[in-house]
């Protein structure tokens, strides 16, 4: 199988279109405004999705599908949050599970409307079942078994109550191969040239491994230079709006170093911290307390920490793909999350709308310093440089 | 004499809040939890107007409106769902329903769409 990876973005603007129908049918029933915070397709194995779920205890509804697209969608939510929501549907809090039940009915019929309207076919949903699952159990059936498996996701935020809700569709490989390898008339419209950007899946699963490779090298040096010990709580491979990216980190004070990567594929790289974490780590790395948390010389030690670990990350893709690769000096960044990765999504954007977000969690055991990591590869070169290692 | 609606939707929360809209100004004969509930209800109380979901366990809604209108063309069912899908639109119409209005609604919806179709 082939994935295009423009199909793959036209089929991320139906859950775009489908999450913005949920949010509107979410904010109706409970009278609260709902933003569509992010919405993208991962491509991960299990063990993956396992990680990043531990911990989370889940309501959901689960709803299987047929016909125009098969598979299975889940509309979930914390289960510290049910009460909230109940409280605020008419008659909600004598009803429980009842209108949950119905909540998510509705929120999976608006989200899968779009989609059908697109294909121009029926989508047929079995009666909601409820749930409430711990860990990556609330995921669709499949979504932990498979070798790796293309995931949807979007999450929607309550403005004004202390309520966020998760779509997850996990599609079967039938009707929706057609969809990402472009051959639906639908997806090829919207797909445009679809020649130059399809790409073995399996080659493309190598990738998703070699991120998660190229994060596990990030935590170790992190450890080596800090003297922290370090483990990688979520590394996953998504194909996002670009534009959703400055939104997801946010608005919060960040400060970290990016790079830009030549070579094929080209793009940018980000290590970002909290603005504290970063304060804690560079506070590990130099041999005495600095006069400023986050002065010239913590900034040289974040950016000598950042060369190191771009260089764990990228030095794996470019064994694996027999490419060269390499970095532009750090950039020291320290602003609003948002206003760090802006100036990369901008560049970027003027070749692609949408691109290979590789995110990694790195957590640092008794200093509070998680780090994230956003690489955007070029889609065109990182297309090709996975077409030839398919032929290797 | 009140216009005589059956409900017919597998939530219990959908029936109780489509209840509360129509209390009042409607008389309800009955609340069907699946199609064949319904097609059932319609045949032993023969109702005005049928609210009808789509998709509900053991038979749904569009093969329910279909074997109501079937028996009694002059039935009319209002397709009440959170479906908004053209193709489960025009499956409905193909069907026999009158109206179709998308959920969440709010009481309007309700009353324009039972006062279009009667």
């Amino acid at each position: 199988m082939r994935v295009d990876v423009r199909a793959l973005g036209a089929c991320n603007r139906l859950a775009e279109y489908g999450a913005q129908r949920a949010a509107d049918a979410l904010a109706e029933l409970t009278g609260t405004d709902l933003a569509v915070e992010v919405t993208g397709a991962s491509l991960a194995t299990g063990e993956d999705l396992a990680e990043a779920f531990a911990g989370r205890e889940s309501v959901g509804v689960s709803i299987g599908l047929r016909g125009g697209l098969s598979g299975e969608a889940v509309l979930a939510f914390d289960a510290a949050q049910v009460d909230g929501l109940l409280s605020l549907l008419p008659g909600g809090a004598s009803m429980g599970r009842s209108a949950v039940t119905e909540v998510g009915n509705i929120a999976l019929g608006g989200f899968l409307d779009g989609w059908a309207n697109y294909l121009g076919r029926a989508i047929d949903m079995s009666p909601p079942r409820y749930l409430e699952a711990d860990g990556a159990a609330v995921l669709p059936d499949g979504a932990l078994t498979g070798d790796g498996v293309f995931l949807f996701e979007s999450r929607l935020d309550a403005t004004a109550a202390d309520l966020d809700f998760a779509i997850y569709m996990l599609p079967d490989s039938g009707p929706f191969r057609d969809l990402v390898v472009g051959r639906t008339p639908a997806a090829a419209t919207h797909g445009g040239d679809s020649g130059s950007t399809a790409v073995p899946y399996e080659s493309l699963s190598t990738f998703a491994s070699l991120a998660k490779r190229g994060s596990a090298n990030a935590a170790d040096n992190i450890g080596m230079m800090t003297g922290l010990e370090t483990t990688v709580e979520v590394s996953r491979l998504r194909f996002v709006p670009l534009t959703d990216v400055p939104t997801e980190v946010g608005v919060e004070p960040h400060a970290g170093t990016v790079f830009e990567l030549q070579g094929k594929p080209s793009g940018y790289l980000a290590i970002l911290f909290s603005e504290q974490g970063a304060a804690n780590v560079a506070a590990a790395m130099l041999p005495m307390e600095p006069a400023e948390p986050l002065g010239e010389m913590a900034q040289n030690a974040l950016c000598e920490l950042g060369n190191v670990m771009t260089s764990g990350f990228i030095d794996g893709w470019a064994n694996v793909l027999g490419t060269s690769i390499s970095h532009s000096p750090p950039e020291f960044v320290h602003d609003m999350g948002s206003a760090t990765v802006s100036p990369l999504v901008a560049k970027l954007s003027r070749r692609q709308d949408y691109g290979f977000v590789i995110d990694a969690a790195i957590q640092t055991e008794g200093v509070q310093a998680r780090c994230d990591v956003y690489a955007l590869p070029d889609e065109r070169e990182l297309a090709a440089a996975l077409e030839e290692l398919s032929h290797a | 004499m009140a216009t005589r609606v059956l409900i017919a939707d597998d939530s219990e929360f959908m029936r109780n809040l489509l209840r509360e809209i129509l209390d009042g100004e409607f008389e309800i004969v009955g609340e069907a939890e699946n199609g064949v509930e319904a097609v059932n209800m319609y045949d032993e109380h023969g109702p005005d107007i049928v609210m009808m979901d789509i998709v509900m366990p053991i038979r749904d809604g569009i093969e329910a409106t279909a074997e109501i209108t079937e028996s009694d063309p002059s039935a009319t069912v209002i397709m009440c769902t959170s479906v908004g899908q053209e193709e489960k639109m025009k499956a409905a119409i193909k069907a026999g329903a009158e109206g179709y209005i998308t959920k969440p609604f709010q009481k309007p919806n309700v009353l324009d769409a039972i006062g279009s179709a009667v």
